[in-house]
């Protein structure tokens, strides 16, 4: 059979886009295993940053930021998850009245749109209010709010983990057949039963999608860290922050994640220690790369044998 | 059909489980022809017997054999003034366009109630307000009354859940949920129970509904497959099952067979005229020769409107209205 020219073009313009991205990624994960590798032993991963020096033993390593990531990542998709999957059904299944559908579908979209600065940067307004001081702590002078913390970084973070945990959900809602509902209402089932038994027992990759995607974003994130966390990279938390009695004061201090501390680590900041910012974001890489295996696994999980 | 929702997941499981139904067929049909009995009690009588019925000698195959068989009698109905359902002025239109235009309809208890008529006339409109599921679409508007024992279900203080258990139905695509058989089953248990049961107590319902359903000897075994990887007429035999764990006064089946092969067409016939008696059966057909096979009553709807309404044989052998008489015959439908 003749093969067209343009049906070849086609075919092997997709083949080369393929091998092109795939050479351009493993290019970045090789450069930074080469760059980062190096750097990471245990005592990096096991003490506080002081990168102002660039010998390891003497500057420390990277824990302070690492608990930074994982807590905020936390407390951010923990806010994010369940009122993604409530905004999501409402989409998918209700969507009433349509005005209120209409102007949730535009607020998803503008939030992923709009970069992070720009939430943080309004966060801090909102925030900074005495009567928001109970997010983070007073600053003494004037009487506000510092605006500064876990709580008030997470919060901010969770909104912009929102849009792709909606949308993933979403889509996966839109094909669950109405067949199933059908079958589940026939079965005397409210509405909220027939959500809960029969469409997300259907839905769940592709709620393990969005949160993965979320995830990311939380824990990619810079600006908002920057901004609402302080990016503390020098102010190591106090010995014993995680005690009982001593978690809810840390999470209203300010901290550090790993972002942060890889751009101040690099020579763009004033760390200017470049091996350790490789360190840093390979770790950051492979915590991401994990936590996708794990939640992609959970989200395949069969109900029963097929 | 349009959307590949809901065909089973081609997978070898399926496929082992649709060899074996084809294989059965063939093998029934063959012990028959050189046995002129049935070889294998449990499966070939079962499948062979509502078809034999009345008909004598074994032609047995798909319903199209059956064209010739008398109707059947009304074995079911105790007294056919005692009415399971009753409809009375349905009126339905969905947006400007009304489907159904003021319907009277009686359903005698414990009877299978046939709605025939041509595509578009109303029967599953109709059939879908008896359980009150038409209103799910947005624009529908309906009138009109439909007394379940006497209690008009499109009352004010109607509970709409308790309704669609009272009256149970089955769709035309087996639509079983992407879980285990047991969970299918169970599932409509599951709520009315105050507390959350326990699966060695939901066992026994769950082992009824199957029984009821013909389907308990070929998947007690293995409860925890996925219902899913069942053949097309054992998910729609689950989905009866289902359906029946709730304990339905009325099941409603809007063409349970037009998805289904020959073998398992005649085995959910089989079944509806075993549980009529026990229930009341109202199901929509396309197919004339099913009708006429399991049928007690018979209604015909035309346009939206009801034509012809009462015992089955009089409606198919001997009807009083010509169009009733012009579709039964084959001139249109």
């Amino acid at each position: 059979m003749p093969v067209r020219l343009s049906d070849r073009i086609g075919y092997y313009g997709a083949w080369f886009s393929g091998l092109f991205l795939t050479a351009v990624v493993f290019g970045i994960v090789a450069w930074l295993l080469v760059n980062g590798l190096r750097n990471v032993d245990w005592a990096f991963l096991t003490t506080n940053p002081a990168p102002g020096s660039v010998e390891i033993g003497v500057a420390g390593g990277i824990v302070a930021p690492l608990i930074g990531t994982l807590i905020i990542t936390g407390m951010g998709t923990a806010i994010a998850l369940p009122l993604g999957l409530m905004t999501a059904v409402f989409l998918g299944e209700h969507g009433k009245p349509k005005w209120l559908k209409q102007g949730t579908d535009t607020a998803i979209d503008l939030i992923f749109g709009v970069p992070s600065i720009v939430f943080a940067l309004f966060g801090l307004a909102i925030f900074s209010s005495p009567s928001m001081v109970f997010l983070s702590s007073e600053v003494q002078t004037s009487g506000m709010a510092t605006a500064k913390s876990f709580f008030c970084a997470a919060l901010m973070m969770a909104l912009i983990a929102l849009p792709p945990i909606v949308r993933s959900t979403q889509a996966a809602i839109s094909q669950v057949p109405n067949v199933q509902r059908e079958a589940a209402y026939a079965l005397g089932k409210t509405r909220f039963a027939t959500v809960r038994k029969v469409v997300f027992p259907s839905i769940r990759p592709g709620i393990a999608t969005g949160t993965i995607l979320g995830m990311g974003r939380i824990a990619g994130d810079t600006a908002i860290v920057w901004i609402l966390l302080g990016g503390a990279v020098l102010e190591p938390p106090q010995p014993g922050w995680y005690e009982p009695q001593n978690i809810l004061d840390f999470l209203h201090g300010t901290g550090s994640t790993l972002t942060t501390y890889v751009y101040f680590a690099s020579p763009a900041g004033e760390g200017n220690a470049e091996g350790k910012a490789y360190g840093a974001a390979l770790v950051l890489f492979a915590l991401v790369f994990i936590v996708n295996i794990v939640l992609g696994r959970l989200g395949q999980r069969k109900i029963g044998r097929q | 059909m349009e959307a590949n929702d809901n065909t089973p997941p081609v997978d070898a499981a399926y496929e082992k489980a649709q060899a074996q139904e084809w294989r059965h067929v063939l093998d029934a049909t063959s012990d028959r022809r050189a046995a002129g009995i049935n070889s294998d009690p449990t499966e070939v009588a079962a499948v062979s017997e509502p078809v034999l019925a009345g008909v004598g000698a074994g032609t047995v195959g798909g319903p199209s054999a059956d064209l010739d068989a008398p109707p059947r009698r009304r074995q079911h109905i105790a007294d056919p003034n005692d009415l399971a359902l009753a409809i009375r002025g349905l009126r339905v239109a969905y947006g400007s366009a009304e489907i159904l235009h003021g319907v009277d309809l009686d359903a005698p208890r414990g009877g299978v109630l046939a709605l025939v008529g041509p595509s578009g006339c109303g029967k599953t409109t109709l059939l879908r307000s008896l359980n009150r599921l038409t209103e799910l679409a947005p624009t529908a508007k309906i009138d009109g009354e439909v007394l379940l024992d006497g209690e008009n279900t499109y009352g004010p203080k109607v509970d709409l859940n308790l309704l669609r258990r009272r009256v149970g139905m089955v769709f035309q695509q087996p639509n079983p949920f992407p879980m285990s058989i047991f969970d299918n089953v169970a599932f409509a248990i599951r709520e009315q129970a105050q507390r959350r049961p326990t699966r060695g107590s939901l066992m026994p319902q769950v082992e009824h509904a199957l029984e009821r359903a013909g389907l308990w000897h070929e998947v007690k075994d293995d409860l925890n497959r996925s219902a899913l990887s069942m053949s097309g007429g054992q998910q729609q035999r689950l989905c009866i099952a289902r359906t029946l764990a709730a304990d339905p006064e009325v099941l409603l089946m809007d063409e349970p067979c037009s998805a289904l092969d020959p073998r398992s067409t005649a085995r959910i016939e089989e079944l509806i005229v075993q549980l009529a008696g026990s229930l009341t059966v109202v199901i929509v057909t396309h197919n004339l020769a099913q009708a006429r096979r399991i049928a007690d009553y018979a209604a015909f709807l035309l346009n939206g409107d009801l034509i012809e309404q009462g015992p089955a044989e009089q409606v198919f052998e001997n009807p009083l209205e010509q169009s009733t008489r012009d579709f039964v015959a084959g001139i249109f439908g």
